[in-house]
């Protein structure tokens, strides 16, 4: 297997062979992660700068750990932009982290299309850690890591992803990873959440929570963003959580011990009730952890040899 | 494996096993018996030859010692300058190293990175008592101050060399050949 | 004087596609027919040299007039500027163009009118007519002086840029411009449909998780302006039409006799939403470009007339706005060097549509419906002109165009089919694609 990607901007355009090299190596970085000592000298030397035009702490912190486990240098860069057009120029930005030498470059920025933008000008490597409502490829990564390690070769299975799809990057990334891997996918939604024209991504879909369960081996949860009730896609809170909270009671339609996923942070009460996030079959820490395990892995495959081989 | 053009075969299936075996016999000799002792071979060759070492002194001595597995890819000081970098595979040691008498096992002694690179992960895994390095060949050239507690041959050879291990398990082969190094491939 | 030999003749006006030869004097068409001989050509000049062209292969046709073009002056100069944007017209084959009002003020005064009009004039290239808003500041709220505005030379009136949101003042406008038998061209667009869209909804902006614009942001005042021009029995002008239900509500409406006209663009007619990457912020524009479906819709209604003008929009950026992430970058395509050979080559060459129905609706139209010179080549006209070449072929590129923008989706491409000569009122200002 020859790795040869500079970047790793989404999961549309990634192959199978790519994402089982990710797998493998995270599987191997996961055990490293598991070690009382978590360093290795791999990545002496090298650069890893952290470029967050939101605030995401948990999603930052997962790939700093992820690059000084494997021994590089980082730095973030949170970047509060109130208005995208204020202040400097992502153009601009990137130039100066450019000529600051840096090895690698980890963008998190609410544009869609920002992460490709970067990696279009860029010498260094590029990750993106979310590109406005397009992708974010660690987490479903992550979220793929995870249903595998419980479930196995996950060829035939069923996912149910349920929520905001519209404006989800989690819900797209995992949406062409997992059909790659042939997972049987539904999105879920309410219309105006889940609008027709998401077919393009050739999953199925339906409006119907409960009659999507059964069967399911895997149930994600996306984040609600509460702001969405102000723009009127759902009329209340109350509502949405009746149809498409994930509760105890919903969880036994799918007939089976379904996983549950999140990725975060979590609406209790909304999207998840406590008991399900809290139960046994709710796999939201181990994500966290994955998540850890995958970045490095990319981390690696990008910048563990000299030569940034361009595809 | 590298290629190049065959000088000489240094040692049949025969002699393999025979210098196999009198390492075997070496590290427990040695270390007094086989308490605290943990085999770890170094992928990919490695892990053969310490499957064949545990096997012999169990033959002999009637324990199963822990045998693990190592990979080094994460350790070699080489990475930014090869290539495409080699793709990482797991490493698996099922017990404690604390406290413990590590033997590490590889076919190969040349320049003493890879045994330095087994060093570190070794000692990233934990605190050993201490650690010996088992080889099958030994072919000079160091370019560290490492040496090898277990030799199966001494071999002196000159840089323009390769020396190849085949083994069963991995080459469906058994020997080891000295080869010349093509002029193309320098 | 100019003699064009054996040159094909494209003029709609006077029903005339052809070769022949024409002859320029003093500023104006003298005559065209069939062949000339040296002799009679020398008696007409009256003793004044001949310039003589050599017309095999190529095509003259009456001056583009271009009723849709962003000259950012005043107020936005990094962009473009009056003398710039009137050099790249002529560069591109239009001798016309009309200069939209949502500049820096926007040009809702007398005074502002006639600074545009004076800044053309100056530049000295392709006629500049300013456009005058609608309302004042494009607030869209109070109408603007439209009778001071078109003794200061405004040609029509439009808040381009913005649509009218209130159908109350919507209506008022095309009430009020009665007065000066002005056009209102409406930049039809909702505005909560639009909301921050980047670029048409459907499944390319799902999937690239772009916010999109419904077809219905357009349509459903397209609707409402048809049907405040039918109520009042205004002039309405539609801008930038890009969907099949303006399409539709166009023809609908056209049969009923609504004083209507309407206008598409060329990159609506040669691109789509599906073939936008993430990154190609050249091809972000406003309307959005339409589906492949839409794009087949709008090369129909411009062949049967329900569509009756094509017209650039001509919208320049400097190169750090465009050099953003999609959803930061503007919206707009320079187009006035490129927008003649992309629709030759797309287009006409293709069989989609025929080089008399694109001169017919790129000068012959324009002129008579807005009421401007220009348009025809009868003896006497103004000889506001084109010569194209249709195997001369370019890479466009940044050093060649004289515009001011680089925001075009042709760059560094290559595009055959270009003019190569072009006449203002008899004087050339155009010669092997150089601005003279």
């Amino acid at each position: 297997m020859k790795w040869q990607r500079k970047d790793i901007l989404g999961l549309e355009d990634m192959s199978v062979e790519d994402i089982r090299h990710i797998l493998h190596t995270a599987k191997v970085m996961k055990e490293i992660l598991m070690r009382p000592i978590k360093k290795l000298p791999t990545l002496k030397g090298k650069s890893v700068v952290n470029v967050f035009y939101e605030a995401s702490t948990r999603t930052r912190t997962s790939f700093e750990m992820a690059a000084k486990v494997l021994g590089a240098d980082t730095t973030s860069i949170a970047i509060a932009q109130s208005s995208v057009s204020k202040g400097e120029s992502l153009y601009d930005t990137a130039k100066t982290i450019q000529a600051m030498r840096a090895d690698l470059v980890i963008l998190r920025h609410p544009s869609s299309g920002s992460a490709k933008f970067l990696a279009d000008i860029l010498d260094p490597n590029v990750i993106n850690a979310g590109d406005g409502q397009h992708e974010h490829p660690t987490q479903a990564l992550l979220d793929i890591f995870t249903m595998e390690e419980k479930l196995g070769p996950l060829d035939g299975k069923n996912v149910v992803i349920v929520g905001d799809v519209l404006h989800s990057r989690v819900a797209r990334s995992n949406a062409w990873g997992l059909q790659k891997l042939g997972v049987n996918v539904t999105l879920v939604g309410p219309p105006t959440l889940l609008p027709i024209e998401m077919e393009g991504l050739g999953v199925k879909m339906t409006h119907d929570l409960n009659g999507a369960l059964p069967g399911a081996d895997v149930v994600m949860a996306l984040r609600l963003q509460l702001e969405r009730q102000k723009s009127g896609l759902f009329p209340s809170l109350r509502e949405y959580s009746q149809l498409y909270g994930l509760t105890t009671d919903r969880l036994k339609k799918t007939g089976k011990e379904s996983i549950v996923l999140h990725p975060g942070p979590m609406n209790r009460g909304v999207e998840i009730s406590d008991d399900v996030a809290d139960g046994v079959q709710a796999l939201i820490e181990k994500q966290v952890t994955n998540g850890v395990a995958i970045r490095m892995a990319l981390i690696y495959l990008l910048i563990g040899g000299s030569s940034n081989v361009v595809a | 494996m590298e290629v190049g053009t065959f000088k000489s075969k240094i040692l049949d299936a025969d002699g393999i096993r025979r210098a196999i075996t009198r390492i075997a016999h070496e590290i427990v000799e040695k270390n007094k018996g086989t308490n605290k002792l943990v085999l770890v071979g170094i992928r990919r060759r490695g892990v053969p030859l310490a499957e064949r070492i545990q096997q012999y002194i169990e033959e002999f001595e009637g324990v199963k010692v822990p045998l693990g597995i190592l990979d080094i890819t994460l350790y070699r000081d080489d990475l930014s300058t090869i290539d495409i970098h080699p793709v990482v595979h797991e490493t698996d040691i099922p017990v404690s190293i604390e406290g413990k008498t590590v033997v590490l096992i590889d076919d190969v002694l040349y320049t003493g990175r890879t045994a330095r690179a087994a060093l570190d992960a070794t000692m990233d895994l934990g605190r050993p008592e201490r650690i010996q390095l088992a080889v099958l060949v030994d072919r000079g050239h160091r370019e560290l101050p490492i040496r090898a507690d277990y030799v199966g041959k001494n071999l002196p050879t000159s840089r323009r060399e390769i020396v190849a291990v085949r083994l069963q398990e991995v080459d469906a082969e058994e020997d080891v050949l000295l080869l010349e190094r093509d002029d193309d491939m320098k | 004087m100019w003699w064009l030999k054996d040159v094909w003749v494209i003029d709609p006006s006077q029903k005339l596609s052809a070769p022949r030869d024409v002859l320029v004097k003093g500023g104006q068409v003298l005559e065209i027919s069939s062949s000339m001989t040296e002799e009679e050509v020398s008696v007409k000049a009256q003793g004044e040299a001949v310039d003589t062209v050599d017309g095999k292969g190529k095509f003259v046709f009456p001056g583009l007039i271009d009723v849709h073009t962003h000259l950012r002056e005043p107020g936005q100069e990094d962009k473009e500027d009056i003398l710039s944007g009137s050099r790249a017209a002529v560069r591109g084959g239009f001798t016309t163009i009309l200069a939209m009002a949502n500049t820096q003020p926007v040009i809702d005064s007398r005074a502002l009118v006639e600074y545009v009009r004076m800044q053309g004039d100056r530049a000295g290239f392709a006629h500049v007519h300013p456009i005058g808003t609608v309302t004042k500041g494009m607030q869209g709220t109070e109408l603007v002086e439209m009778a001071t505005m078109k003794e200061g030379g405004a040609v029509a009136f439009s808040d381009d840029g913005k649509n009218i949101q209130n159908a109350e003042v919507m209506r008022l406008a095309l009430e009020y411009a009665k007065l000066t038998g002005l056009l209102i061209i409406s930049h039809c667009e909702d505005k909560d449909l639009a909301g921050e869209g980047q670029m048409r909804r459907g499944v390319s902006s799902a999937r690239m998780g772009l916010k999109g614009i419904p077809a219905s942001a357009e349509s459903v005042i397209v609707a409402r302006d048809l049907m405040l021009a039918e109520e009042t029995g205004g002039r309405l002008h539609l801008a930038h039409i890009s969907t099949t239900e303006s399409v539709d509500l166009i023809r609908q409406a056209k049969a009923r006799g609504v004083n209507v006209t309407a206008e598409v663009n060329p990159h609506h007619l040669i691109f789509c939403d599906e073939q936008l990457g993430i990154t190609d912020t050249f091809l972000k524009v406003n309307p959005p470009l339409g589906s492949r479906a839409d794009r087949e819709s709008l090369i129909e209604g411009l062949r049967d007339g329900t569509i009756d003008m094509l017209a650039t929009d001509h919208a320049p950026h400097t190169q750090a706005e465009k050099s953003r992430p999609f959803a930061e970058a503007p919206f707009g395509i320079a187009s006035l060097e490129t927008a003649l050979s992309a629709v030759w080559e797309n287009l006409v060459v293709p069989g989609r549509i025929s080089m008399d129905r694109v001169i017919e609706a790129w000068s012959v139209t324009p002129a008579l419906r807005f009421g401007l010179q220009g348009g025809s080549l009868v003896a006497g006209a103004p000889a506001d002109m084109v010569l194209f070449d249709p195997d001369f072929s370019e890479v466009i590129e940044p050093a060649t165009l004289v515009s001011k923008a680089r925001n075009t989706p042709f760059l560094n491409k290559t595009l055959q089919g270009f003019p190569v000569m072009v006449w203002v009122e008899g004087r050339l200002v155009q010669r092997n694609r150089i601005v003279l």
